[in-house]
């Protein structure tokens, strides 16, 4: 398989989990994408196959993921995925129900606009690619009169989704494009945007904070938003000083607040780039309840809470965003603040606690207000140092329209990256300022004092002791994931995103396709001896992600094969595979060998086109002068993983 | 924090009727929270997990997959947040914010540590002791699964006969983990003749055959056995050893008699353990920690304390007998995952069957009778002929011969279990149900008292 053909397939697997418009899952497709521009044509190939080929109802899902990518990563997959665009969407249209033909309606009135929020006045897709389209849609609806075309949607919201109920009170951006604008960051000089004198005036508010249910589908990407980022910012913050007025001599809170005081100083004060702001944001997702948490929250109108509203809320009357700050304090004090009763009870805030009612027994939910943005932790910080390097190429006031740099109003000169450095390093580090920008990449900041160390030799500090144990070095556990984010979305096995990470993926991903052989299950299977003390000392164990003869070559280890131990594959030809051992007249008996990877015939060799049970070959054969074939090395693979019963019979053919 | 009522007493499943969750319904996990659940043996609760990530025991959850739980108590973790489906009947659930994972967590970066810097010693060599439902085999299933989890291919040694690790209760294994553990079946699986949607374990089993280490004298003899594999495995494949192993262990070597804790010491020497984790008691920490305090250091003991989760349950012995039936029941017919398994019955003379009971009172067998021809030190199994009494009875088929001497056959792993179905001693027959088709195996039959009977396991 090539390269391409494997990040391809992969690309396909979780799209074929893509059954309805999750936004998670979308974004997820859409940064596969992003992050594989070079196998681009094959991604397209594998998207265009999906929707031509899924059920009617998962097409359109699959078109907001077509939508996401071309509209976040645009070319080269504008261009590849052009080419076919007509095919593919009317076929999918012919397939669709009334309601997802408005909404594909949608989709290709989108594509007609420039991406939302950008300075590329260019429609998505080329007018040579929508036209078709539309002439055939027109045609379409000419022919099936009793379908008319829906109405265009208001001037106002020229994009709008009319197949999602429009939500109560303010509108998300989101809402009104078919996948939000991700890559791009929005251009705020642009002259289309009603740009007010502050920088984020014209992004609405975040979704966190909207008040209202929305639809229970999710939206399919996300995006950027500067505003629901400093919204969060400014919320760990509250959350943080609450935690710190309630144990105002914890070292770790304070430093946590101080840290984010940084942050936000640095996100008030500078225009950064784009990158920098999505990893800031993908960094307080990770940190956080995973981002549609929050969504979770709006989503599902919880039942009311059993209990009073969390104490925060009388701090932060502002917003409804959930609490973070009683995981602080619950990570502060692993065993138990003084007013936290029980583990269980849902009760950790100050104001509520001691109300809470001692004989509430039953299992309960969480109250939803307690999900919500992430705790932050030294991690951040961490990351923050690198923001502190001076950007390769300082930021321009670039208004050209046609240019895709991030732009930011506030570039301020007057304020240097350099000197919010060092500003930061002091917040964080309670120095003074002495860090240059270099020395600040070379030690990742952290700001849990046990827990100051390089991911190289994290493991090294931890020291193993009881009261070590206790501890709590929230930056570290994270790294079980991080450090191997590419995810198997099947049994959960986690890979890096290297090469040597992709490949091992590619090949786990063969193995899961190879173990669902439907005919395997047919046969009927059974469990198999264990193997004895010898041979389980010698053991390799059948790494699935390793080539074939990664665990193949070491001689020193190969024992000598006894008969028993020989096998070959169950033959294809029909007459052959129904042929007793011509010498017993007994059958085979199949079984799975794990090495390689088919059903064979255990004990088994090939001798002149006919396959005989190695033992009894042997025993024939011994006296004369033949010598008994090996099993063929393409065969063997490697060690063999099964164990047959031979050994174990009253013949004692080996014991 | 184990007292809170309602939540997590054992309460015996006939008396209490089951708090039944019909419905379909969802739960939001915070940040460190975790989702605890238990399920009878009758009923199943199926999870999924809709956002975020989870685990169970260390193992993430995979985003796609359904998982189903029956007569299981366990949790669902979260180190980022989460949302679960749930739905089936649960005899309790309920989310908890204060959980042990950190501590657990931890515990494996310290191993991690002395795994870089193992050098030529190998990694750590890990004992994990406690009483009974303090978490011990949840501990371990978490320091395995985390070391799977950064690439690791960890050892693990079961010697809590009560409860089988990829094996049927009564045995003692070990294997290494090179692959994922198997979110609904504990362990997982020793190999099967077909493919397994998660990979096989490749366990080296021994039969112990009575349910207290503290009973009987072949517990020590084994122990000795088994660190002899496992340590030649070690000198063998430098990568496992540079990862060390885990043993977890029973609750009555715990106990301590008179502060006297022979099998922990005996395991101490004879795997050269070098970090003992203590789990839930101040007693054995303290005893523990005063008996390895001054030792030379190439032979330190690290003696850590670790707190009992609040989530563990106490499993009544009504819970634990349908735990080890369902245990043998899967190795021959397999769990739901494997497909069902298709094991072989035949009938079998009694001449083709070589038992050796386990010798009643062994354990007394020194000092007292020494007339009693059973009760010399050889005395370790009586050759016996199939009776009534030996149906239903499970018989672990030995890799020693029957003529070999009883310390062979004792210390000889086994190749599997076979299950005698009936006996007709009229006719001098026995029906056996064999995990594959094959002859009656001729090897020595080790028949003990543990596990027990299981009746109708064959219908
Ligand atoms: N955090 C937890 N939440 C729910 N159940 C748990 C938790 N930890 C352990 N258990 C359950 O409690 C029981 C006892 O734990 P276990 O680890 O088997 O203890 P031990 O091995 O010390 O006897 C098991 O059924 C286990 O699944
Ligand atoms: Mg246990
Ligand atoms: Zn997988
Ligand atoms: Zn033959």
């Amino acid at each position: 398989m090539s390269y391409s053909a494997e990040v391809a397939a992969d690309f396909r697997d979780a799209l074929q989990d893509l059954k309805a418009n999750k936004r998670l899952e979308i974004s997820i497709l859409t940064g596969i994408a992003k992050d594989n521009t070079e196998h681009a044509q094959a991604i397209s190939e594998e998207l265009e196959k999906h929707i031509k080929t899924t059920r009617p109802e998962w097409k359109l899902p699959a078109l907001y993921v077509l939508d996401s990518i071309v509209k976040n990563v645009g070319t080269p997959y504008t261009v590849y995925l052009g080419r076919n665009m007509f095919p593919t969407f009317m076929a999918a249209f012919q397939l669709a129900d009334e309601e997802t033909r408005t909404a594909m309606e949608n989709l290709l009135h989108s594509w007609k606009q420039p991406v939302p929020d950008s300075i590329d006045a260019r429609p998505v897709f080329p007018s040579s690619v929508t036209q078709d389209i539309e002439k055939f849609l027109i045609r379409f609806r000419a022919i099936n009169p009793q379908n008319p075309l829906p109405q265009r949607p208001p001037q106002g919201l020229p994009r709008s989704l009319p197949a999602r109920p429009p939500t109560q009170g303010q509108m998300n951006p989101w809402n009104r494009t078919a996948t939000p604008p991700q890559g791009r960051f929005p251009a705020p000089n642009d002259p289309r945007n009603r740009t007010g004198p502050t920088y984020p005036a014209a992004i609405s508010p975040p979704i966190a904070i909207q008040p209202a249910p929305v639809a229970q589908q999710a939206l399919p990407t996300q995006t950027v938003d500067f505003n629901r980022l400093m919204a969060d910012v400014n919320q760990l913050l509250l959350n943080c000083q609450t935690a710190h007025a309630l144990v105002p001599t914890d070292v770790d809170t304070k430093e946590k607040l101080d840290a984010l005081k940084g942050l936000k100083g640095i996100l008030e004060s500078h225009s950064l780039p784009l990158h920098q702001l999505q990893k800031i944001r993908e960094q307080i997702d990770n940190m956080a309840p995973p981002p549609t948490a929050q969504q979770v929250f709006i989503n599902n109108p919880p039942p009311a809470p059993p209990f009073a509203i969390p104490a925060f809320q009388q701090f932060a009357p502002a917003t409804s965003t959930p609490d973070p700050a009683l995981n602080l304090t619950q990570i502060l004090f692993p065993n138990g603040v003084p007013w936290t009763t029980t583990p269980m009870a849902p009760t950790p805030s100050l104001a509520t606690a001691p109300l809470a009612n001692p004989a509430a027994p039953a299992p309960f939910t969480p109250p939803p207000q307690l999900s919500g943005p992430p705790l932050i932790t030294p991690s951040l910080a961490q990351m923050l140092a690198q923001f502190c390097q001076p950007p390769a190429t300082p930021p321009v006031m670039a208004p050209t329209p046609a240019s895709h740099a991030p732009v930011m109003p506030h570039a301020a000169p007057s304020a240097p990256v350099a000197g919010s450095a060092e500003w930061l390093l002091n917040a964080l580090k309670g120095l003074p300022p002495t860090g240059t920008p270099s020395s600040v990449q070379a030690t990742p900041l952290s700001s849990e004092p046990m827990t100051r160390q390089t991911s190289a030799t994290a493991n090294a500090e931890v020291e193993l002791s009881s009261a070590s144990m206790k501890r709590p070095r929230l930056n570290l556990y994270t790294k079980l994931y991080d450090a191997y984010p590419n995810l198997c979305r099947t049994c959960g096995r986690r890979f890096t995103f290297t090469t040597e990470g992709k490949e091992k993926k590619a090949r786990h991903m063969d193995w899961h396709f190879k173990v669902k052989d439907p005919d395997a299950a047919k046969r009927g299977t059974h469990r198999s001896w264990y193997i004895d003390e010898k041979e389980w000392v010698k053991y390799d164990e059948v790494d699935e992600t390793l080539p074939e003869q990664a665990s193949n070559g070491d001689g020193a280890k190969a024992v000598k094969k006894e008969a028993k131990d020989k096998y070959v594959p169950v033959p294809q030809d029909v007459a052959l595979s129904q042929a007793p051992c011509p010498i017993c007249q007994e059958k085979f008996e199949h079984q799975w060998n794990v090495d390689a990877n088919e059903f064979v015939w255990m004990d088994a060799v090939k001798v002149n086109g006919k396959i005989y049970h190695a033992t009894c070959w042997e025993e024939y054969s011994r006296g004369s002068t033949l010598a008994a074939p090996s099993t063929p090395d393409s065969v063997l693979g490697k060690r063999k993983a099964e164990v047959s019963p031979a050994g174990l019979g009253k013949k004692g053919r080996v014991n | 924090m184990m007292n809170l009522p309602g939540l997590n007493l054992a309460t015996p499943v006939a008396d209490a009727p089951p708090i039944a969750v019909v419905e379909k319904h969802e739960h939001n996990l915070r940040i460190y929270t975790e989702y605890r659940f238990e399920v009878s043996f009758a009923r199943t609760l199926t999870i999924k997990l809709l956002e975020g990530t989870a685990e169970y025991f260390g193992t993430e959850l995979a985003p796609t997959q359904t998982y189903s739980f029956s007569g299981t108590k366990g949790a669902i973790f979260t180190w980022h947040g989460c949302r679960l489906e749930v739905s089936g009947e649960a005899e309790s659930e309920y989310v908890a914010e204060e959980t042990g994972m950190v501590a657990y967590a931890n515990a494996h970066l310290a191993l991690e540590g002395l795994r870089d810097r193992g050098g030529l010693e190998g990694g750590p060599r890990v004992l994990v002791v406690g009483p009974e439902n303090a978490g011990k085999t949840s501990l371990c299933k978490i320091l395995t699964a985390y070391a799977v989890k950064v690439g690791r291919q960890p050892m693990m040694v079961n010697l809590d006969p009560r409860q089988g690790m990829l094996s049927v209760p009564g045995s003692l294994s070990t294997a290494a983990f090179s692959s994922i553990l198997d979110v609904e079946e504990g362990w997982g699986s020793s190999p099967i003749s077909g493919p397994s949607p998660i990979p096989v374990k490749m366990p080296l089993v021994y039969h112990y055959g009575l349910a207290n280490p503290e009973e009987g004298k072949v517990f020590k003899p084994l122990v000795t056995r088994m660190a002899l594999a496992v340590i030649s495995r070690l000198e063998e494949e430098p990568l496992s050893k540079s990862v060390g192993f885990v043993i977890d262990t029973p609750g009555s070597i715990s106990a301590g008699k008179g502060g006297v804790y022979d099998n922990i010491e005996h395991i101490v020497s004879e795997f050269s353990i070098n970090v003992v984790f203590v789990l839930g008691s101040e007693r054995l920490y303290s005893d523990l920690s005063r008996k390895y305090q001054n030792r030379p250091t190439d032979e330190a003991v690290n003696v850590v304390r670790l707190d009992k989760s609040g989530g563990c349950v106490d499993r009544d012995e009504a819970y634990m007998k349908q735990f080890r039936q369902a245990q043998i029941r899967a190795y021959f017919f397999g769990s739901d995952k494997e497909n069902g398994l298709a094991p072989h019955s035949q009938t079998s003379d009694f001449g083709d069957l070589n038992i050796f009971r386990i010798a009643e009172d062994s354990s007394n067998a020194y000092g007292h009778d020494e007339d009693d021809m059973y009760s010399r030190p050889s005395g370790i199994y009586e050759k016996t002929i199939p009776t009534l009494s030996i149906q239903n009875s499970l018989l672990a088929v030995t890799t020693a011969s029957p003529a070999d001497r009883q310390e062979v056959i004792r210390d000889a792993s086994v190749r599997g279990y076979v299950y005698v179905s009936d006996v007709d001693e009229t006719k001098k027959k026995v029906r056996l149900l064999l995990p594959q088709p094959g002859q009656t195996p001729a090897n020595a039959m080790i028949l003990g008292s543990f596990p027990e009977d299981v009746p109708g396991l064959v219908s």
